[in-house]
Protein backbone atom coordinates (compact mmCIF):
# COMPACT_ATOMS: atom_id res chain seq x y z
CA UNK A 1 0.00 0.00 0.00
CA UNK A 2 1.58 3.13 -1.02
CA UNK A 3 0.86 6.46 1.17
CA UNK A 4 -1.79 9.35 -0.42
CA UNK A 5 0.51 12.20 -1.83
CA UNK A 6 -0.46 15.11 0.70
CA UNK A 7 2.11 17.15 -1.22
CA UNK A 8 -0.31 17.42 -3.72
CA UNK A 9 -3.69 17.29 -2.00
CA UNK A 10 -3.05 19.58 0.49
CA UNK A 11 -4.08 19.55 4.17
CA UNK A 12 -7.57 17.70 3.86
CA UNK A 13 -5.46 14.79 2.11
CA UNK A 14 -3.16 15.00 4.93
CA UNK A 15 -5.62 14.71 7.37
CA UNK A 16 -7.21 11.88 5.28
CA UNK A 17 -3.61 9.85 5.10
CA UNK A 18 -2.54 10.04 8.64
CA UNK A 19 -5.80 8.94 9.55
CA UNK A 20 -5.94 5.78 7.50
CA UNK A 21 -2.05 4.93 8.39
CA UNK A 22 -3.69 4.98 12.16
CA UNK A 23 -6.23 2.70 11.16
CA UNK A 24 -4.20 0.62 9.44
CA UNK A 25 -1.91 0.59 12.64
CA UNK A 26 -4.54 -0.51 14.58
CA UNK A 27 -5.92 -3.53 12.22
CA UNK A 28 -1.95 -4.58 11.76
CA UNK A 29 -1.68 -4.40 15.55
CA UNK A 30 -5.06 -6.42 15.96
CA UNK A 31 -4.31 -9.30 13.55
CA UNK A 32 -0.53 -9.48 14.93
CA UNK A 33 -2.10 -10.03 18.43
CA UNK A 34 -4.04 -12.42 16.99
CA UNK A 35 -1.99 -14.83 14.96
CA UNK A 36 0.67 -14.11 18.21
CA UNK A 37 -2.09 -15.61 20.36
CA UNK A 38 -2.93 -18.53 17.53
CA UNK A 39 0.79 -19.40 17.39
CA UNK A 40 0.94 -19.33 20.97
CA UNK A 41 -1.85 -21.30 21.76
CA UNK A 42 -0.57 -24.00 18.78
CA UNK A 43 2.87 -24.17 20.53
CA UNK A 44 1.73 -24.50 24.07
CA UNK A 45 -0.74 -27.07 23.19
CA UNK A 46 1.96 -28.83 20.35
CA UNK A 47 4.69 -29.01 23.25
CA UNK A 48 2.51 -29.53 26.63
CA UNK A 49 3.24 -32.72 28.87
CA UNK A 50 -0.25 -32.72 30.04
CA UNK A 51 -2.59 -34.80 27.61
CA UNK A 52 -5.67 -33.84 26.05
CA UNK A 53 -8.07 -36.26 28.06
CA UNK A 54 -11.52 -36.61 26.08
CA UNK A 55 -14.32 -34.13 26.51
CA UNK A 56 -18.06 -34.25 28.17
CA UNK A 57 -19.43 -34.99 24.12
CA UNK A 58 -16.71 -36.61 23.31
CA UNK A 59 -17.07 -39.95 21.06
CA UNK A 60 -15.10 -41.56 24.29
CA UNK A 61 -17.04 -40.45 26.71
CA UNK A 62 -20.32 -41.59 24.88
CA UNK A 63 -18.70 -44.99 23.98
CA UNK A 64 -17.95 -45.12 27.69
CA UNK A 65 -21.18 -44.49 29.13
CA UNK A 66 -23.51 -46.47 26.62
CA UNK A 67 -20.30 -49.42 26.47
CA UNK A 68 -21.57 -49.63 30.40
CA UNK A 69 -25.19 -49.88 30.14
CA UNK A 70 -24.80 -52.53 26.84
CA UNK A 71 -22.24 -54.41 29.36
CA UNK A 72 -24.11 -54.34 32.80
CA UNK A 73 -27.17 -56.10 30.98
CA UNK A 74 -24.95 -59.10 28.96
CA UNK A 75 -23.86 -59.48 32.88
CA UNK A 76 -27.33 -59.42 34.23
CA UNK A 77 -28.30 -62.08 31.05
CA UNK A 78 -25.73 -64.54 32.02
CA UNK A 79 -26.40 -64.44 35.82
CA UNK A 80 -29.60 -65.44 34.59
CA UNK A 81 -29.02 -68.23 32.55
CA UNK A 82 -26.03 -69.91 35.16
CA UNK A 83 -29.31 -69.52 37.21
CA UNK A 84 -31.36 -71.57 35.18
CA UNK A 85 -29.26 -74.16 33.29
CA UNK A 86 -26.92 -76.77 34.48
CA UNK A 87 -24.95 -77.08 31.19
CA UNK A 88 -21.37 -76.69 31.33
CA UNK A 89 -20.41 -75.12 27.96
CA UNK A 90 -23.06 -72.52 28.24
CA UNK A 91 -22.68 -71.75 32.10
CA UNK A 92 -19.02 -71.34 31.28
CA UNK A 93 -19.23 -68.75 28.77
CA UNK A 94 -21.51 -66.97 30.69
CA UNK A 95 -19.41 -67.07 33.80
CA UNK A 96 -16.50 -65.91 31.17
CA UNK A 97 -18.77 -62.86 29.09
CA UNK A 98 -20.18 -61.77 33.47
CA UNK A 99 -16.74 -61.49 35.00
CA UNK A 100 -15.05 -59.80 31.35
CA UNK A 101 -17.75 -57.49 30.77
CA UNK A 102 -18.11 -56.42 34.20
CA UNK A 103 -14.34 -55.43 34.62
CA UNK A 104 -14.49 -53.77 31.08
CA UNK A 105 -17.52 -51.78 32.57
CA UNK A 106 -15.20 -50.57 35.60
CA UNK A 107 -12.58 -49.65 33.01
CA UNK A 108 -14.82 -47.50 31.52
CA UNK A 109 -16.43 -46.09 34.83
CA UNK A 110 -12.88 -45.37 35.84
CA UNK A 111 -11.82 -43.67 32.22
CA UNK A 112 -14.85 -41.48 33.40
CA UNK A 113 -13.40 -40.34 36.07
CA UNK A 114 -10.03 -39.99 35.43
CA UNK A 115 -10.86 -37.67 32.38
CA UNK A 116 -12.76 -36.04 34.83
CA UNK A 117 -16.82 -36.04 33.23
CA UNK A 118 -19.68 -37.10 34.58
CA UNK A 119 -20.65 -40.67 34.22
CA UNK A 120 -24.60 -38.89 33.22
CA UNK A 121 -25.01 -38.38 29.59
CA UNK A 122 -24.90 -34.87 28.83
CA UNK A 123 -26.73 -36.20 25.27
CA UNK A 124 -28.88 -39.14 24.20
CA UNK A 125 -27.54 -42.40 24.46
CA UNK A 126 -25.49 -43.04 20.55
CA UNK A 127 -25.54 -39.62 19.53
CA UNK A 128 -21.71 -40.05 19.52
CA UNK A 129 -22.23 -42.81 17.08
CA UNK A 130 -23.86 -39.98 14.50
CA UNK A 131 -20.80 -37.83 14.62
CA UNK A 132 -18.42 -37.93 11.29
CA UNK A 133 -16.25 -40.69 11.65
CA UNK A 134 -12.14 -39.77 11.37
CA UNK A 135 -11.98 -40.16 7.67
CA UNK A 136 -15.03 -37.75 7.50
CA UNK A 137 -17.36 -40.01 6.10
CA UNK A 138 -20.51 -41.13 7.68
CA UNK A 139 -21.53 -44.36 9.51
CA UNK A 140 -19.90 -46.91 7.17
CA UNK A 141 -21.06 -49.45 9.61
CA UNK A 142 -24.83 -50.99 8.58
CA UNK A 143 -27.12 -52.60 11.01
CA UNK A 144 -30.32 -53.99 11.34
CA UNK A 145 -32.76 -51.50 9.56
CA UNK A 146 -29.58 -50.15 7.26
CA UNK A 147 -31.18 -49.94 4.13
CA UNK A 148 -29.61 -50.01 0.44
CA UNK A 149 -30.33 -48.58 -2.61
CA UNK A 150 -31.91 -50.42 -5.98
CA UNK A 151 -28.66 -50.01 -7.38
CA UNK A 152 -27.01 -51.94 -4.38
CA UNK A 153 -25.39 -48.45 -2.96
CA UNK A 154 -25.29 -48.26 0.85
CA UNK A 155 -27.67 -45.18 1.85
CA UNK A 156 -25.24 -42.48 3.14
CA UNK A 157 -27.13 -41.41 5.89
CA UNK A 158 -26.14 -42.03 9.86
CA UNK A 159 -27.97 -45.79 10.50
CA UNK A 160 -28.70 -44.30 14.26
CA UNK A 161 -30.66 -42.18 15.70
CA UNK A 162 -29.96 -40.64 19.25
CA UNK A 163 -31.90 -41.81 21.65
CA UNK A 164 -32.87 -45.03 20.03
CA UNK A 165 -32.45 -48.76 21.90
CA UNK A 166 -28.67 -49.38 21.06
CA UNK A 167 -28.01 -52.67 19.28
CA UNK A 168 -28.24 -55.51 20.50
CA UNK A 169 -29.74 -54.87 23.78
CA UNK A 170 -32.56 -57.20 25.05
CA UNK A 171 -36.00 -55.74 25.34
CA UNK A 172 -37.33 -55.66 29.09
CA UNK A 173 -39.89 -58.61 27.54
CA UNK A 174 -36.80 -60.37 26.40
CA UNK A 175 -35.11 -60.37 29.94
CA UNK A 176 -38.71 -61.73 31.53
CA UNK A 177 -39.01 -64.53 29.21
CA UNK A 178 -34.85 -65.47 29.63
CA UNK A 179 -35.73 -65.06 33.49
CA UNK A 180 -38.78 -67.48 32.92
CA UNK A 181 -37.16 -70.38 30.87
CA UNK A 182 -35.59 -73.11 32.03
CA UNK A 183 -32.87 -76.07 30.90
CA UNK A 184 -32.51 -75.84 27.16
CA UNK A 185 -35.34 -73.41 26.88
CA UNK A 186 -33.41 -70.61 28.44
CA UNK A 187 -29.50 -71.84 26.95
CA UNK A 188 -31.12 -71.27 23.61
CA UNK A 189 -32.38 -67.71 24.31
CA UNK A 190 -29.44 -66.94 26.45
CA UNK A 191 -27.71 -68.14 23.02
CA UNK A 192 -29.93 -66.20 20.61
CA UNK A 193 -30.02 -63.06 22.92
CA UNK A 194 -26.21 -62.78 23.58
CA UNK A 195 -25.32 -63.54 20.11
CA UNK A 196 -27.62 -60.42 18.87
CA UNK A 197 -26.00 -58.65 21.91
CA UNK A 198 -22.51 -59.29 20.75
CA UNK A 199 -22.90 -58.23 17.26
CA UNK A 200 -24.03 -54.67 18.43
CA UNK A 201 -21.50 -54.75 20.82
CA UNK A 202 -18.81 -55.13 18.18
CA UNK A 203 -21.09 -52.22 15.57
CA UNK A 204 -20.71 -50.15 18.49
CA UNK A 205 -17.14 -51.27 18.81
CA UNK A 206 -16.16 -50.34 15.46
CA UNK A 207 -18.22 -47.27 15.43
CA UNK A 208 -16.04 -45.82 18.33
CA UNK A 209 -12.34 -47.29 16.65
CA UNK A 210 -13.98 -45.08 13.45
CA UNK A 211 -14.08 -41.98 15.70
CA UNK A 212 -11.59 -41.87 17.85
CA UNK A 213 -8.10 -41.64 17.96
CA UNK A 214 -7.70 -42.61 21.72
CA UNK A 215 -5.09 -45.13 22.29
CA UNK A 216 -6.67 -47.17 25.10
CA UNK A 217 -10.07 -46.87 23.94
CA UNK A 218 -9.25 -47.77 20.74
CA UNK A 219 -7.21 -50.83 21.91
CA UNK A 220 -10.28 -51.36 24.12
CA UNK A 221 -12.49 -51.45 21.57
CA UNK A 222 -10.22 -53.48 19.07
CA UNK A 223 -10.07 -56.09 21.87
CA UNK A 224 -13.87 -56.43 22.43
CA UNK A 225 -14.23 -56.84 18.79
CA UNK A 226 -11.99 -60.18 18.98
CA UNK A 227 -13.34 -61.42 21.82
CA UNK A 228 -17.14 -61.32 21.40
CA UNK A 229 -16.21 -62.58 17.22
CA UNK A 230 -15.07 -65.23 18.89
CA UNK A 231 -17.88 -65.66 21.70
CA UNK A 232 -20.35 -65.81 18.66
CA UNK A 233 -18.24 -68.53 17.02
CA UNK A 234 -18.79 -70.47 20.17
CA UNK A 235 -21.96 -69.66 21.24
CA UNK A 236 -23.69 -70.45 17.43
CA UNK A 237 -21.85 -74.05 17.63
CA UNK A 238 -23.72 -74.34 21.17
CA UNK A 239 -26.44 -72.73 19.59
CA UNK A 240 -26.68 -75.73 16.66
CA UNK A 241 -26.04 -78.69 18.99
CA UNK A 242 -29.22 -77.64 20.50
CA UNK A 243 -30.92 -78.27 17.10
CA UNK B 1 -1.73 25.48 -5.35
CA UNK B 2 -3.87 28.72 -7.18
CA UNK B 3 -1.96 30.86 -9.27
CA UNK B 4 -2.27 34.47 -10.70
CA UNK B 5 0.29 34.77 -13.67
CA UNK B 6 -0.77 37.33 -16.40
CA UNK B 7 1.37 35.79 -19.45
CA UNK B 8 -0.78 33.57 -21.91
CA UNK B 9 1.30 31.48 -23.39
CA UNK B 10 3.19 30.44 -19.88
CA UNK B 11 -0.39 30.41 -18.69
CA UNK B 12 -1.30 27.96 -21.15
CA UNK B 13 1.54 25.70 -21.02
CA UNK B 14 1.00 26.01 -17.45
CA UNK B 15 -2.48 25.07 -17.91
CA UNK B 16 -1.43 21.91 -19.49
CA UNK B 17 1.21 20.97 -17.06
CA UNK B 18 -1.60 21.70 -14.24
CA UNK B 19 -4.01 19.43 -16.65
CA UNK B 20 -1.89 17.00 -16.08
CA UNK B 21 -0.60 16.84 -13.16
CA UNK B 22 -4.30 16.83 -11.96
CA UNK B 23 -4.79 13.73 -14.08
CA UNK B 24 -1.89 12.34 -13.02
CA UNK B 25 -2.89 13.12 -9.25
CA UNK B 26 -6.18 11.80 -10.18
CA UNK B 27 -4.74 8.51 -11.15
CA UNK B 28 -2.50 8.53 -8.18
CA UNK B 29 -5.66 8.80 -5.81
CA UNK B 30 -7.70 6.41 -7.39
CA UNK B 31 -4.96 3.78 -6.81
CA UNK B 32 -4.53 5.02 -3.28
CA UNK B 33 -8.15 4.56 -3.07
CA UNK B 34 -7.85 1.14 -4.72
CA UNK B 35 -4.81 0.16 -2.85
CA UNK B 36 -6.61 1.69 0.53
CA UNK B 37 -9.41 -0.76 -0.65
CA UNK B 38 -7.34 -3.98 -0.98
CA UNK B 39 -5.72 -3.60 2.25
CA UNK B 40 -9.27 -3.49 4.27
CA UNK B 41 -10.06 -6.64 2.31
CA UNK B 42 -7.07 -8.26 3.04
CA UNK B 43 -6.99 -7.26 6.53
CA UNK B 44 -10.60 -8.09 7.09
CA UNK B 45 -10.04 -11.28 5.69
CA UNK B 46 -6.57 -12.10 7.77
CA UNK B 47 -8.28 -11.21 10.63
CA UNK B 48 -11.72 -13.30 10.15
CA UNK B 49 -9.33 -16.22 9.36
CA UNK B 50 -7.35 -15.46 12.75
CA UNK B 51 -10.35 -15.52 14.67
CA UNK B 52 -11.21 -18.60 13.23
CA UNK B 53 -8.55 -20.11 13.61
CA UNK B 54 -8.01 -19.33 17.52
CA UNK B 55 -12.07 -20.02 17.84
CA UNK B 56 -11.52 -23.70 15.96
CA UNK B 57 -8.46 -24.29 18.11
CA UNK B 58 -10.49 -23.68 21.32
CA UNK B 59 -13.82 -25.82 20.12
CA UNK B 60 -12.21 -28.92 18.56
CA UNK B 61 -9.38 -29.23 21.42
CA UNK B 62 -11.05 -27.64 24.81
CA UNK B 63 -13.90 -29.77 24.87
CA UNK B 64 -16.48 -28.94 27.18
CA UNK B 65 -15.41 -30.27 30.64
CA UNK B 66 -18.48 -30.37 33.52
CA UNK B 67 -16.31 -32.10 36.55
CA UNK B 68 -18.72 -33.79 38.15
CA UNK B 69 -16.79 -32.34 41.93
CA UNK B 70 -16.94 -29.16 40.43
CA UNK B 71 -20.96 -29.43 39.53
CA UNK B 72 -22.47 -27.40 43.11
CA UNK B 73 -26.15 -28.64 43.39
CA UNK B 74 -28.15 -25.38 44.87
CA UNK B 75 -30.36 -27.14 47.97
CA UNK B 76 -28.81 -30.68 48.23
CA UNK B 77 -28.12 -31.86 51.91
CA UNK B 78 -25.22 -34.31 52.56
CA UNK B 79 -24.05 -36.87 55.39
CA UNK B 80 -20.92 -38.05 55.63
CA UNK B 81 -19.52 -41.31 57.97
CA UNK B 82 -22.77 -43.33 56.94
CA UNK B 83 -22.60 -46.85 58.48
CA UNK B 84 -23.15 -49.76 55.50
CA UNK B 85 -23.39 -52.89 57.52
CA UNK B 86 -25.98 -55.82 55.72
CA UNK B 87 -29.00 -56.19 58.68
CA UNK B 88 -32.21 -57.68 59.11
CA UNK B 89 -35.16 -56.50 59.55
CA UNK B 90 -36.13 -52.56 59.56
CA UNK B 91 -33.41 -49.63 60.12
CA UNK B 92 -34.38 -46.40 61.67
CA UNK B 93 -33.12 -44.07 58.99
CA UNK B 94 -32.12 -40.12 60.25
CA UNK B 95 -33.43 -39.01 56.75
CA UNK B 96 -36.42 -38.89 55.48
CA UNK B 97 -36.78 -40.94 52.43
CA UNK B 98 -33.53 -42.74 53.48
CA UNK B 99 -30.51 -41.66 51.94
CA UNK B 100 -28.01 -44.12 52.92
CA UNK B 101 -27.20 -46.15 56.21
CA UNK B 102 -27.14 -49.97 57.08
CA UNK B 103 -29.39 -51.78 54.38
CA UNK B 104 -30.54 -55.14 53.50
CA UNK B 105 -28.51 -57.80 52.71
CA UNK B 106 -29.93 -58.23 49.03
CA UNK B 107 -30.29 -54.95 47.16
CA UNK B 108 -33.86 -53.83 45.54
CA UNK B 109 -33.65 -54.41 41.39
CA UNK B 110 -33.33 -50.39 39.49
CA UNK B 111 -36.45 -49.72 38.06
CA UNK B 112 -39.72 -48.07 38.01
CA UNK B 113 -42.23 -48.76 40.40
CA UNK B 114 -45.94 -47.93 41.59
CA UNK B 115 -45.87 -48.52 45.05
CA UNK B 116 -43.70 -47.49 48.16
CA UNK B 117 -40.78 -50.13 48.45
CA UNK B 118 -38.76 -50.98 51.44
CA UNK B 119 -36.21 -48.70 52.39
CA UNK B 120 -33.36 -51.45 53.36
CA UNK B 121 -33.96 -52.77 50.23
CA UNK B 122 -33.30 -49.33 47.93
CA UNK B 123 -30.48 -47.99 50.10
CA UNK B 124 -28.58 -51.01 49.24
CA UNK B 125 -29.21 -49.51 45.49
CA UNK B 126 -27.66 -46.69 46.65
CA UNK B 127 -24.55 -47.71 48.37
CA UNK B 128 -24.40 -49.41 44.42
CA UNK B 129 -24.29 -45.62 43.03
CA UNK B 130 -27.80 -45.82 41.96
CA UNK B 131 -29.73 -42.63 42.55
CA UNK B 132 -33.75 -42.99 44.08
CA UNK B 133 -36.48 -40.54 43.00
CA UNK B 134 -39.38 -40.76 45.16
CA UNK B 135 -42.31 -38.95 45.02
CA UNK B 136 -45.52 -38.09 47.84
CA UNK B 137 -48.89 -39.15 45.42
CA UNK B 138 -50.78 -36.73 47.72
CA UNK B 139 -48.46 -33.95 46.40
CA UNK B 140 -47.80 -34.57 43.23
CA UNK B 141 -49.82 -34.53 39.54
CA UNK B 142 -49.67 -37.40 37.30
CA UNK B 143 -47.34 -34.89 35.09
CA UNK B 144 -44.83 -34.74 37.61
CA UNK B 145 -44.77 -38.05 38.29
CA UNK B 146 -44.11 -38.67 34.45
CA UNK B 147 -41.56 -36.08 34.71
CA UNK B 148 -39.34 -37.50 37.17
CA UNK B 149 -39.62 -40.69 35.42
CA UNK B 150 -38.13 -39.09 32.58
CA UNK B 151 -36.06 -37.60 34.77
CA UNK B 152 -34.16 -40.99 36.12
CA UNK B 153 -31.18 -42.58 33.70
CA UNK B 154 -31.99 -46.13 32.35
CA UNK B 155 -30.17 -47.97 34.04
CA UNK B 156 -29.16 -47.41 37.84
CA UNK B 157 -31.96 -45.50 39.15
CA UNK B 158 -35.13 -46.15 41.26
CA UNK B 159 -38.29 -44.31 41.17
CA UNK B 160 -41.10 -45.08 43.38
CA UNK B 161 -43.60 -43.53 45.51
CA UNK B 162 -42.99 -42.65 49.29
CA UNK B 163 -46.15 -41.30 51.39
CA UNK B 164 -45.39 -38.34 53.87
CA UNK B 165 -42.81 -36.88 52.88
CA UNK B 166 -42.13 -33.26 54.06
CA UNK B 167 -41.51 -32.26 50.19
CA UNK B 168 -43.73 -33.41 47.31
CA UNK B 169 -40.36 -35.03 45.33
CA UNK B 170 -36.80 -36.24 46.69
CA UNK B 171 -34.24 -37.67 44.80
CA UNK B 172 -31.81 -39.31 47.08
CA UNK B 173 -28.08 -40.55 46.32
CA UNK B 174 -25.83 -42.00 49.08
CA UNK B 175 -25.34 -39.31 51.17
CA UNK B 176 -26.84 -36.88 49.52
CA UNK B 177 -30.44 -35.90 48.85
CA UNK B 178 -32.63 -33.10 47.37
CA UNK B 179 -36.06 -31.81 48.21
CA UNK B 180 -37.80 -30.41 45.12
CA UNK B 181 -41.87 -29.19 44.11
CA UNK B 182 -40.22 -28.94 40.44
CA UNK B 183 -39.03 -31.71 38.16
CA UNK B 184 -37.63 -28.93 35.68
CA UNK B 185 -35.39 -27.16 38.69
CA UNK B 186 -32.23 -27.33 37.01
CA UNK B 187 -30.79 -28.53 40.39
CA UNK B 188 -32.56 -31.95 40.16
CA UNK B 189 -30.41 -32.37 36.54
CA UNK B 190 -27.55 -31.19 38.82
CA UNK B 191 -28.26 -33.77 41.33
CA UNK B 192 -28.06 -36.38 38.57
CA UNK B 193 -24.95 -35.25 36.59
CA UNK B 194 -23.38 -34.64 40.12
CA UNK B 195 -24.47 -38.09 42.09
CA UNK B 196 -25.72 -40.27 39.35
CA UNK B 197 -22.95 -43.73 39.92
CA UNK B 198 -21.07 -41.19 42.05
CA UNK B 199 -17.80 -42.31 43.01
CA UNK B 200 -19.14 -40.62 46.59
CA UNK B 201 -21.79 -44.15 46.94
CA UNK B 202 -19.46 -46.97 48.39
CA UNK B 203 -19.65 -49.43 45.54
CA UNK B 204 -20.61 -47.28 42.26
CA UNK B 205 -20.91 -50.31 39.77
CA UNK B 206 -22.11 -52.85 41.97
CA UNK B 207 -25.04 -54.53 40.25
CA UNK B 208 -28.54 -53.10 40.14
CA UNK B 209 -30.71 -56.04 38.95
CA UNK B 210 -29.84 -59.50 39.72
CA UNK B 211 -31.21 -58.74 43.24
CA UNK B 212 -35.17 -58.96 44.39
CA UNK B 213 -38.01 -56.71 42.70
CA UNK B 214 -39.81 -54.30 44.93
CA UNK B 215 -43.94 -54.71 44.94
CA UNK B 216 -45.59 -52.68 41.21
CA UNK B 217 -42.48 -52.87 38.90
CA UNK B 218 -43.59 -51.68 35.88
CA UNK B 219 -39.97 -50.95 34.36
Amino acid sequence: MTDAPDDATGEGGATRASSSRRVRLVVAAVITLALVLVAGVAVGRLTSPSPVVPGDHSVEAGFSRDMQVHHEQAVEMSMIVRDRSDADDVRTIAYDIATAQAQQAGQMFAWLEVWGVPQAPSEPSMTWMTRPTLDGSYGDHSHGGATTGADGSATPAPSHVPGEPMPGLATAEQMTELRAADGVDAERLYLTLMIAHHRGGIEMAEAVVARSDDRQVDDFARGMIATQQSDIDAMQQMLAARG
Amino acid sequence: MASNDNKPSVKQQRDARRQEKVAALKKQQATARRNRRIGIVVASVAGAAAVALVVSFVVTSGQPRQDPDDVVVAGVQTWDDLTANHVTGTVDYEMTPPAGGDHAGVWMNCGVYTEQVPNENAVHDLEHGAIWFTYDPAQVTDDQIEAVTDLAPSTYSVVSPYEGMDSPMYVSAWGAQLAFDDPADPAVADFVTKYWKSTNAPEPGAACTGGVDGPGRVA
